[in-house]
């Protein structure tokens, strides 16, 4: 890893993905409007079932989130360098253990995997137990909310699914949008 | 004398999640996701992904270049509004962290901040009233 500081605007580099570039780059579906829900997270439950149960119970299956600060009795996370088997572009790591820590913010989405199940993608920065700050990938089934939980503002779209997809161009699954109709086609 | 700055009053619109494909900058990107939905005006309610590299400006004007593959995206906010021209402009702000999850934060620079496996972003319509 290596951070610069320039005089000049870097020139991005051109990534070569294991597959062809697809011709859709920005895929986008919109919802009239929102609802949106303040959940408090239940202590001793992991971060995903923490925050997929209630909101499966209210009928949502696609929702964005800001995770507001909070403890963690543990705390999992990922980084995304090289994969090793230069298979893939990037692959996540191993899971760091960041021990007892603090969320200072995060954002999440919950959709659908390809079996049809909830399923949380969570980045965050957060401070592990060393007292370091550090960010990345959120291990959401690996997270424990500590006593005293935690807080989530999210914003449900109605109308729309978010699909774990396989991406035939980086060969990493993927939340795609779909509208909701589509399902019925 | 001083300034109580301006205040724009409106509510919000729609709600539109975008995936951003790999190499597509992320602030160009939503700026096309805007046109590709017809937002004139928008904030960033949430988004996640990650980055070839990061460029975040500096206090002095200067370029951070965090360098991936990849770098994650744990934070952005930002807001998109229409310039005098007729144009649109995101400006962005965020966190990142690289491969070893250490954290940088600023401005990201548009056009230097590729994708590099997906980004999700989650834009919710600003429409300001008449003036």
């Amino acid at each position: 890893m290596t951070t610069l500081i320039v005089p000049r605007m870097p020139r991005p580099r051109c990534l070569v993905h294991p597959g062809l570039a697809g011709v859709v780059r920005i895929r986008s579906c919109v919802a009239a409007a929102s609802r949106h829900f303040r959940l408090h997270l239940e202590p001793g439950r992991n971060l995903q079932d923490a925050i997929v149960q209630p909101l499966s119970e209210l009928g949502v299956t696609c929702a964005c989130m800001t995770v507001l600060g909070g403890a963690f009795s543990s705390m999992s996370f990922c980084v995304a360098p090289p994969d090793p088997t230069g298979e893939r572009a990037a692959a996540y790591s191993s899971p760091i253990d960041a021990g007892r820590a603090l969320l200072i913010f995060g954002n999440a989405t919950m959709g659908t995997d390809t079996h049809g199940r909830l399923m949380l993608h969570c980045h965050g920065v957060l401070r592990n137990q060393a007292g370091q700050t550090r960010g990345g990938h959120i291990v959401a089934h690996g997270s424990i909310v500590a006593s005293g939980g935690v807080t989530v503002l999210a914003t449900v779209l109605d109308g729309v699914e978010l699909r774990i997809t396989p991406d035939d161009e980086t060969r990493m699954p993927v939340f795609l949008p779909f509208l909701s109709e589509s399902l019925h086609v | 004398m001083s300034s109580l700055g301006s205040v724009e009053s409106g509510r919000m619109g729609r709600v539109a999640y975008a995936r951003i494909a790999p190499n597509e900058d992320l602030v160009l990107g939503v700026e096309k996701l805007c046109l590709a939905q017809g937002f004139r005006h928008a904030f960033v309610r949430g988004g996640l992904g990650s980055l070839v590299d990061a460029c975040l400006m500096t206090a002095d004007d200067r370029f951070l270049q965090v360098s991936g593959p990849a770098v994650e995206v744990v934070s952005v906010a930002g807001e998109v509004r229409p310039t005098a021209d007729g144009c649109l402009r995101a400006a962005l702000t965020g966190v990142v962290s690289d491969t070893d999850g250490r954290v940088h934060g600023g401005p990201f620079v548009p056009g230097s901040n590729p994708v590099c496996i997906t980004f999700e972003v989650t834009l919710e319509e600003w429409l300001p009233d008449a003036a």
